[in-house]
């Protein structure tokens, strides 16, 4: 491992953390002004241009909030339950690309940090661990709303797993490959959407309901059970949570834009700009969802997800695998 | 050299993880100190290059089967017990006996095999070793009916434990 | 290409995660660690076959492992199932207190 390689290796993990770390404040920016003209109102508009300052504002507040610990939490557990939920967050975002190659001082650069053959499985890894995250955080806070709340949310989280998982499978069948670069680039001609479009569906909702968003999000919903797993937690510790939701919901994004709507493919515009225009269209998706669903119960969201998203991603792989034996 | 560094730091977590599996008080304590030797030991998958293996070791053990405990240690909320270890002379039998597997278990490893060469370094890997690919053609062909048992057996799991943990409705 | 640590090390790790189960599985009295220390011993060995298929550059060493997790996965639900049922009746989780058969 020569040094070219590890400063090219640094400056992209820098780059990649850079735009998550300003990405999240844009997105909570756009969540807010979304959400409120969608609700017939402005949303923020007096910190910065257009409000743009406002989720900069929060974050210093929370910033100088106390940090509480409650008497009888487990210290060490409620230390790291947060770091958990954001460490896994990025470690995903490590495997999505973001464009082909691009050649720099005579240096063929992959535009992701990097590729291993197995990447979908290492998503899938990484959202597995990301459960700890949010099951340790209630436990330690030692409060019965938390306990519930993240009891909850990570029985949803890992129902809604499996669908997710073997919803992806169709894709992989179609590449023959596990690795996320490789059906990036296979998606030149084709989307993949348009033979997959079923496992589409199944992979938006199975991913809505792992980042615990509307209309899944009854474990952490402000009437329903205070604020669910994260009540007791305050100042960064908190901000690391709200930081961890939003990282996931970029990386589930990606992961869906990657293999169904083609990657970095797209006329005129460099491949980077067009993952970010479509990234930008598929958040706002997401935002849009929040505004226009109510709530679902909590057996209707379990019933949902073992009864009628699991069977339908098996047949969906059932499917997919007779079509692809037939035509050979 | 890197991997050397890699094998005794990966090691030393898993050994020191799994000392507090067994030592520590609070069942959820050792339910996360047990994750940690999961993950470590995934890792040294990693450095035998049996990728498919370790990222099943995440998913499945790690990520699944270990939040399962987690779930039944929370909902029962069972507090450490005291005292510890089991009392009386039980306990140093226990230790005795440990103490033998392990001899034995080193003497076993340690020995020159019957070609008299002790432990051969590596045969050379084919290529794809540990991918995807390479265990589902060893797997859909010659061991396609354990296979096919095992998702029997999944299924008589599945069943038994919600029989076994219902309540019961007069 | 040899590889730079030596197989042994990866069974005498083995062998020490597999005797620390041991200690686990015969001195603590609750049934959730005794069975923690059940999984331990579960990784110990399946450490053990994956050093065992490198060595011999074959597959068959995985496919073990593979089966090794399924049916750990098995065992878990169901021994799980057992605790929580035991633990409703009892109030206990203690392998010391479940000795109604005892002559």
């Amino acid at each position: 491992m020569d040094l070219a390689t590890l400063i090219e290796a640094l400056v992209k993990v820098h780059i990649v953390l850079g735009f998550v770390l300003l990405g999240v404040p844009l997105i909570v920016w756009m969540e807010r002004k979304v959400l409120g003209h969608m609700q017939d109102r402005i949303g923020p508009q007096r910190v910065g241009p257009y409000g743009l300052l406002q989720t900069i504002a929060d974050g210093i507040k929370l910033f100088m909030k106390e940090d509480i610990l409650p008497t009888q939490a487990d210290k060490v557990v409620y230390f790291l339950a947060p770091g958990i939920a954001v460490v896994t967050a990025l470690a995903a975002m490590t495997v999505i690309p973001f464009g082909d190659t691009v050649t720099l001082f005579g240096r063929t650069i992959p535009l992701r940090i990097t590729d291993v053959n197995i990447a979908i499985l290492f998503l899938l890894g990484a959202t597995s661990m990301g459960v700890y995250g949010i099951v340790l955080g209630g436990w330690a806070s030692n409060s019965k709303y938390p306990l519930l709340g993240g009891l909850r949310s990570s029985a949803q989280m890992i129902s809604y797993e499996l669908a997710q998982g073997i919803s992806l499978i169709g894709v992989i069948m179609i590449t023959g490959s596990l690795s996320l670069s490789e059906i990036g680039r296979q998606q030149e001609k084709l989307w993949f959407i348009v033979p997959q479009f079923f496992a589409f569906v199944i992979y938006v909702i199975c991913s809505v309901a792992e980042t615990n968003r509307a209309p899944f999000d009854l474990a952490e919903a402000e009437t329903e059970l205070v604020a669910g797993f994260h009540t007791e937690f305050s100042s960064m510790k908190f901000a690391l949570y709200f930081l961890a939701e939003y990282a996931n919901m970029m990386v589930v994004s990606g992961v869906a834009i990657t293999c169904f709507l083609g990657a970095w493919h797209g006329p005129f515009l460099p491949g980077p700009l067009w993952f970010l225009i479509k990234l930008t269209c598929f958040l706002f998706f997401y935002i849009w969802l929040r505004a226009t669903f109510p709530r679902l119960r909590y057996d209707q969201l379990m019933a949902f997800g073992w009864k009628v998203l699991l069977p339908a991603s098996l047949l969906n792989l059932a499917a997919t695998a007779v079509v692809l034996t037939v035509m050979g | 050299m890197f991997e050397l560094l890699l094998f005794g730091m990966l090691s030393g977590i898993a050994i020191g993880c799994a000392l507090g599996v067994v030592f520590h008080r609070n069942p959820v304590h050792c339910a996360l100190l047990l994750v940690g030797v999961l993950i470590s030991v995934a890792g040294i998958f990693i450095l035998l290059h049996a990728q498919f293996v370790a990222a099943l070791q995440v998913i499945v053990y790690a990520g699944a089967i270990m939040v399962l405990f987690l779930f039944v240690v929370m909902l029962l909320n069972i507090k450490g017990e005291t005292p510890l270890l089991t009392p009386g002379a039980a306990k140093f039998f226990g230790f005795l006996f440990a103490l033998i597997v392990f001899v034995e278990l080193i003497w076993t490893a340690v020995q020159p095999s019957p070609e008299g060469q002790g432990m051969p370094d590596a045969a050379p890997l084919p290529a794809d070793f540990g991918s995807p690919a390479a265990l589902g053609r060893v797997l859909y062909t010659v061991w396609l009916y354990p296979f096919e048992i095992t998702s029997i057996l999944l299924l008589v799991a599945v069943i038994g434990a919600v029989v076994l943990a219902k309540r019961k409705f007069f | 290409m040899a590889p730079t640590v030596p197989l042994v090390w990866y069974q005498i790790l083995a062998a020490v995660l597999f005797t620390i189960g041991v200690v686990g599985v015969l001195v603590r009295r609750s049934a959730l660690v005794i069975f923690m220390s059940i999984e331990l011993m579960l990784n110990a060995v399946n450490l053990s076959f994956v050093a065992f298929s490198r060595q011999h550059a074959s597959m068959d060493g995985h496919i073990f492992v593979f089966f090794v997790m399924a049916v750990a996965a098995a065992e878990v639900a169901i021994g799980l199932a057992i605790i929580v049922a035991i633990f409703r009746n009892r109030e206990t989780a203690s392998v010391d207190d479940v000795h109604l058969l005892k002559g």
